[in-house]
C-alpha cells in the first residue's frame, strides 16, 4: 500500500479510537437524557475523577481488576450525588437550572482535584505491555485496543440490562412517562438516581480506560464534556448506537483535519459540520423525529 | 407580620429614582476612592453590566442557554481593536466592535434560532470554540496567541484617561440598561415571554416566534460586541484564549447568580464576577463575607426547625454548601488556589437558595415591605367585532389527508365554511379532528389537498402564515401564557388597538375584573376563556374553537355558550369541536361528523343526530337499529 494513503489510514484510526472514548463518555449523556430529560454538564469531570480514582487505588497498591471497579464505584456514587444534590431539585420546578448546577458542581469538582492531586498531567498506570501491535500495517496500542473493547463491551452491557432486567424495564418506564410509571408501582425517583449511577459509573470507566491513552490531568475535563456532549446530540440523545458511528466519525474527521490544515484547525471542520447536521436534524441524525401536539 | 409601608409610589418610578440614585453614586466614587486598581475595577464592572445585560436577552428572557456570549465578546472586541489600529476613531471603533459581533452571530442564529434546549446550547458552543479557533489561527490578522495591542483612542478631541474611560463605560452601560429595559417592557418583551412558555401559540396568534427570537439574539450580539470594544479599549491588549469556556461559565453562572430576567440582575452579577477574584485575596474581607453569608442561609433551615418542621433540602443544602466554604476557608493554605472552588459554593449556595437571584429576592423582600401602587388600568372600550370579507366562503379545505406512519388520521377530507357559519365537527375520541384543526392551522403540512383561509391559501405547514389569513384557533390542550397576566395575553396578541381595547376583549369574555391576574394563578376554566379573548384579539376571519367546553363546570359551559353565540352574531364564522351535544345542536348552522379519519356525515344538527352511520360511530354496528327506533318513537324504549 502507498505509505501516504496508509499514514491516513493511520491517522483515521487513532481518530476513530478516541471517538470511541467521546461515545463511550456521550452515552452516560444518553442515560441520564433518557430517564428524566437533564444532562450533566460536568460528566468530564466525573471522567476525570474517576481516573484520579483509579490512579489513587492503584498507588496503595489494589491490582488492576480491583481499580477498575472500584473506581466504577465511585463514580456510581459521585452520580448519584449530582442528581441528589443538583438536578432533583431543578427538575422538579421544571426549569433549566440544572444545567447551571450540574456546570457548579463540575467546577468544585475540578477545583478539588486542582488541590488534591496537582495540575500536573499523569501517566494512568496499566497492566498490560506499552509497545503498539501491528494490523496490516497500521499499528495501534494494547490501551488504544482497550477504548474500542471497553466502549463497545460497556454499551452492550448496559443495553442489555436496560431490555432484560426488571429494573432496566422500570428505567424505561420512567423515561416515556414518569407520572404513568409511577401508577403502576415503579418509584420514578429511584429509577432516575439508578440512571445517574450507571451514568456515573460508565463516566468513570470511560476515565480508566482514557486515562492511559490521554495521560490524567485537570485540563482533560472541560474538553472531555465538549466533545462527548457534541457526540451525544449530533447522534441524537436517544439514538443507542448511534453514538458510535456519530463519535468515531467526528474523532477521524478531527485527526485528518488536523494533518490537512495544521494542528490548529483540526477542531474547525468538525464543529462546521455539527452546525450543519443540526440545522438539518434538530432531534439528532439518529434521532427520532418529535410529532408536535396540542 | 407588620404592615406594609404605603409610599403611594408605582413600582417602575420607584427602580427609576434608586436607578439614577445608583449611577450617581457609581460616577462619584473614583472622587471617593483613589487608586488606578480599584478604578479598574469599577470599569471592568461596568463593561461586564453590559455583556450581561446582553446575554439575560437570551439566557434569561428567551430562556435558552446561549453558550457563545463570550465569543461574540472576544470577536467584538477584536474588531474594534483592529478599527483602533486602522486609524478609526473612538464611536467608529465601538461601532465595528457591534458589527465584528452581529455579523457572526447573524450567521450562527440562522441554524441556531430553530433549535432548543440541549442542542441550541451545543450550536452556540461550538460556533464558540470555532471563533476562538478563528481568532487564534488568523494570524496576519489578529497576531494570533501572542496577542494584540493598541492605544486607546481619544474621544473626538478629548483625550480620556482612565477616569474619564470609566465614565464613558457608565454613561454606555446606562444607555444600554434603559434600552433594554424598555425594549423588554414593550411589545416585543411581552412577545418574547409569550414564546418562552408556548411557541405553539406564538406562532398560531400570529406573534411570530422566530422574528423575536431573532432580535433578541441581535439585540444581545450587539451588547456583547459593544461590550467587546469597551473592553479592547481599557484593556489595551488582547488575547484569543481569554474570551474561551472559563470566561463563559463565569458570566452564565453571573447572570443566575445576579436573577434572570432583570436588568439590576444581570448588573449584580457583573459586580460579583469582576470583584470576586480580589475578594479572596483580602483575607478579612473573605471571612466577613462567609459568615454573613453562613448567617444569611442558616435562617432557613432555623425558621424551619422553630416551626417544630424538618427542613426541607432547599432550606438546608445553601448552608450545607456555605459551611463547607467556612471550612475550606480555614483549612485551606491558600485561599486562591481553591477560588474556583469557593466560587462555586457561593453559586451554589445561591442558586438553590435563591431561584431567582440576588435582584429578584430582594424584589420580593422589597414588595413585602412597601406596598406600591399598581398601574392604572383603563376603561374597556369596544368589545368584539367582525371584520368584512369579500370573499364567500371563510374556509374550504379540499382532499386533505394526514398519516401518521401507517394511521390514516385525516383522510380525504373537505368541508367548506360560508361568511358567519358556525360549522360544529364531532366524531368518536381519535377520529381526526384535532389533526384536520392542525391542518387547516398550519401546525402539520398536509400530505395532500390544500386550505383557504378567507381566500388566501397560507403556506402549507406555517402556522404563521395561517394566521395572516385570518385563521386564529385555542388548543384543546391548553397553551397559556403562564409569565404574562391576563391583560398582557391580550395586548401581546393584538395586531392593532391599545389596552382599552384589550380590556374590551377582556369584558366580552368575562374576565374583565382579573386583568392584572398571572395566567399561571387562573383558574382552567378562565384560561379557557382567556384562550378565545386571545384568538378574538388578532381579529381572525376564522375562528377555530378546539374543544372550548372539555373540563369545564356547568355555569361556565353557560356562559360559554352565551359568549360563542355572541361572537357568532358579530358576524364571525366559527370551526367548532366539541363533544358536548347540547353545546353543538345550539350552536352550530351545521354539523360534520368526523370517523376513522373520514367524515361520515354533513348537515343541520338535527339530520345529523338521526343519521344511523353517526350513531353506530359512536355507539357500534349492533345498537343503532334499537336506537334509531328509539329516536323516532321515545315510548317504545
Amino acid at each position: 500500500m502507498d505509505a501516504k494513503y496508509l499514514a491516513l489510514v493511520q491517522m483515521a484510526v487513532g481518530g476513530g479510537v478516541m471517538g470511541m472514548a467521546y461515545a463511550l463518555v456521550a452515552y452516560g449523556f444518553q442515560l441520564t437524557y433518557a430517564a428524566g430529560k437533564a444532562v450533566n454538564f460536568g460528566q468530564g469531570e466525573l471522567v476525570m475523577l474517576g481516573a484520579f480514582a483509579g490512579i489513587t487505588l492503584t498507588g496503595i497498591g489494589l491490582p488492576y481488576w480491583a481499580v477498575v471497579p472500584g473506581a466504577m464505584v465511585i463514580g456510581a456514587l459521585l452520580g448519584w450525588f449530582i442528581e441528589r444534590v443538583a438536578v432533583r431539585l431543578a427538575l422538579k420546578q421544571r426549569n433549566e437550572g440544572w444545567i447551571l448546577l450540574t456546570i457548579i458542581v463540575g467546577l468544585f469538582a475540578l477545583s478539588s482535584v486542582e488541590n488534591i492531586w496537582g495540575r500536573e498531567d499523569r501517566p494512568f498506570p496499566v497492566p498490560w505491555p506499552a509497545e503498539a501491535l501491528d494490523f496490516f500495517g497500521i499499528s495501534f496500542t494494547w490501551s488504544e485496543l482497550a477504548i474500542v473493547v471497553g466502549a463497545l463491551g460497556m454499551m452492550t452491557l448496559v443495553e442489555l440490562a436496560k431490555r432484560y432486567t426488571m429494573a432496566g424495564i422500570a428505567v424505561q418506564a420512567v423515561s416515556a412517562d414518569p407520572d404513568a410509571a409511577e401508577l403502576c408501582g415503579i418509584r420514578s425517583q429511584s429509577a432516575i438516581s439508578l440512571s445517574w449511577a450507571v451514568s456515573g459509573a460508565a463516566a468513570a470507566f470511560a476515565g480508566t480506560v482514557i486515562g492511559p491513552v490521554t495521560t490524567v490531568g485537570p485540563t482533560m475535563a472541560a474538553a472531555l464534556t465538549l466533545k462527548a456532549f457534541s457526540v451525544a446530540v449530533v447522534a441524537g440523545l436517544d439514538s443507542g448506537f448511534g453514538l458510535v458511528i456519530a463519535g468515531v466519525a467526528l474523532g477521524a474527521a478531527e485527526n485528518l483535519s488536523g494533518y490537512a490544515l495544521g494542528s490548529g484547525w483540526r477542531e474547525a471542520p468538525g464543529l462546521i459540520l455539527l452546525i450543519l447536521a443540526l440545522a438539518l436534524r434538530p432531534q439528532g441524525v439518529f434521532g427520532k423525529k418529535i410529532i408536535r401536539k396540542v | 407580620m407588620f404592615a406594609a409601608i404605603d409610599l403611594g409610589l408605582r413600582e417602575n418610578t420607584a427602580e427609576r429614582i434608586v436607578r439614577i440614585a445608583l449611577f450617581i453614586g457609581l460616577a462619584a466614587l473614583p472622587g471617593l476612592w483613589h487608586g488606578q486598581y480599584a478604578l479598574g475595577l469599577l470599569t471592568l464592572m461596568a463593561v461586564y453590566g453590559v455583556l450581561l445585560i446582553g446575554l439575560d436577552a437570551t439566557v434569561g428572557y428567551l430562556g435558552q442557554v446561549n453558550l457563545a456570549q463570550a465569543a461574540l465578546f472576544g470577536l467584538g472586541a477584536y474588531g474594534s481593536a483592529l478599527a483602533v489600529q486602522a486609524g478609526a476613531p473612538l464611536p467608529l471603533a465601538l461601532l465595528a466592535g457591534i458589527a465584528a459581533a452581529v455579523l457572526p452571530g447573524a450567521a450562527l442564529a440562522i441554524p441556531a434560532l430553530r433549535l432548543e434546549g440541549p442542542q441550541f446550547a451545543l450550536s452556540t458552543l461550538s460556533f464558540a470554540t470555532l471563533s476562538v479557533i478563528f481568532l487564534n489561527e488568523s494570524e496576519s490578522v489578529t497576531n494570533g496567541a501572542l496577542g494584540l495591542s493598541i492605544v486607546r483612542p481619544s474621544l473626538f478631541t478629548m483625550s480620556l484617561d482612565a477616569r474619564g474611560f470609566y465614565w464613558l463605560c457608565l454613561v454606555v452601560l446606562f444607555i444600554a440598561w434603559w434600552a433594554s429595559q424598555t425594549m423588554l417592557k414593550s411589545r416585543f418583551g411581552l412577545s418574547i415571554e409569550a414564546l418562552r412558555d408556548s411557541p405553539t401559540a406564538t406562532d398560531a396568534l400570529g406573534i411570530g416566534t422566530l422574528r423575536h427570537k431573532a432580535l433578541a439574539f441581535a439585540w444581545g450580539s450587539s451588547l456583547a460586541g459593544l461590550a467587546g470594544g469597551l473592553h479592547a479599549m481599557n484593556f489595551g491588549y488582547l488575547q484569543p484564549a481569554a474570551f474561551g469556556y472559563d470566561l463563559m461559565v463565569m458570566l452564565l453562572l453571573g447572570v443566575v447568580f445576579g436573577g434572570r430576567r432583570s436588568q439590576w440582575g444581570a448588573f449584580a452579577g457583573a459586580a460579583v464576577v469582576a470583584m470576586l477574584p480580589n475578594l479572596l485575596s483580602n483575607r478579612t474581607l473573605f471571612f466577613g463575607l462567609i459568615s454573613f453569608g453562613c448567617m444569611l442561609t442558616l435562617v432557613s433551615p432555623i425558621r424551619a426547625l422553630i416551626s417544630r418542621r424538618v427542613p426541607s433540602f432547599r432550606e438546608v443544602a445553601p448552608a450545607g454548601a456555605m459551611a463547607v466554604a467556612f471550612g475550606l476557608a480555614f483549612m485551606a493554605a491558600n485561599l486562591e488556589e481553591w477560588r474556583k472552588g469557593i466560587f462555586a459554593l457561593f453559586l451554589f449556595a445561591a442558586v438553590v437558595g435563591l431561584p431567582d437571584g440576588l435582584a429578584g429576592a430582594f424584589v420580593t423582600t422589597l414588595q413585602k415591605i412597601i406596598r406600591f401602587k399598581p398601574d392604572p388600568l383603563p376603561p374597556a372600550t369596544g368589545g368584539i367585532s367582525s371584520i368584512e370579507m369579500s370573499v364567500g366562503s371563510a374556509l374550504i379545505a379540499s382532499n386533505l389527508s394526514k398519516s401518521f406512519g401507517g394511521v390514516r388520521a385525516v383522510d380525504n377530507v373537505s368541508l367548506e365554511i360560508g361568511k358567519g357559519e358556525t360549522l360544529g365537527l364531532i366524531g368518536p375520541n381519535g377520529s381526526g379532528k384535532t389533526t384536520f384543526i392542525n391542518l387547516i392551522s398550519g401546525l402539520y403540512v398536509p400530505d395532500g389537498g390544500s386550505v383557504e383561509i378567507a381566500g388566501k391559501r397560507p403556506a402549507p405547514g406555517s402556522l404563521m402564515s395561517a394566521s395572516a389569513a385570518g385563521g386564529a384557533r385555542t388548543f384543546q390542550n391548553l397553551q397559556p401564557f403562564s409569565g404574562l397576566s391576563a391583560l398582557e395575553s391580550i395586548l401581546v396578541c393584538q395586531c392593532d388597538g391599545g389596552k382599552s381595547e384589550a380590556m374590551g376583549l377582556l369584558r366580552a369574555v368575562g374576565l374583565e375584573d382579573k386583568a392584572r391576574l398571572r395566567c399561571s394563578d387562573m383558574s382552567y376554566g378562565d384560561l379557557r376563556f382567556l384562550e378565545i379573548a386571545r384568538a378574538l384579539a388578532i381579529k381572525p376571519r376564522l375562528l377555530m374553537l378546539d374543544e372550548p367546553a372539555a373540563g369545564m363546570s356547568k355555569p361556565d359551559i353557560v356562559r360559554l355558550v352565551t359568549l360563542i353565540a355572541s361572537i357568532k352574531k358579530a358576524g364571525l364564522s366559527i370551526l367548532l369541536i366539541e363533544h358536548h351535544q347540547d353545546v353543538v345542536a345550539e350552536l352550530c348552522d351545521r354539523v360534520a361528523v368526523m370517523d376513522g379519519g373520514r367524515l361520515i356525515a354533513l348537515g343541520t344538527p338535527d339530520k345529523v343526530r338521526h343519521d344511523p352511520k353517526v350513531i353506530e360511530a359512536y355507539l357500534g354496528a349492533e345498537d343503532v337499529e334499537a336506537l334509531v327506533k328509539c329516536e323516532m318513537e321515545p315510548k317504545s324504549c
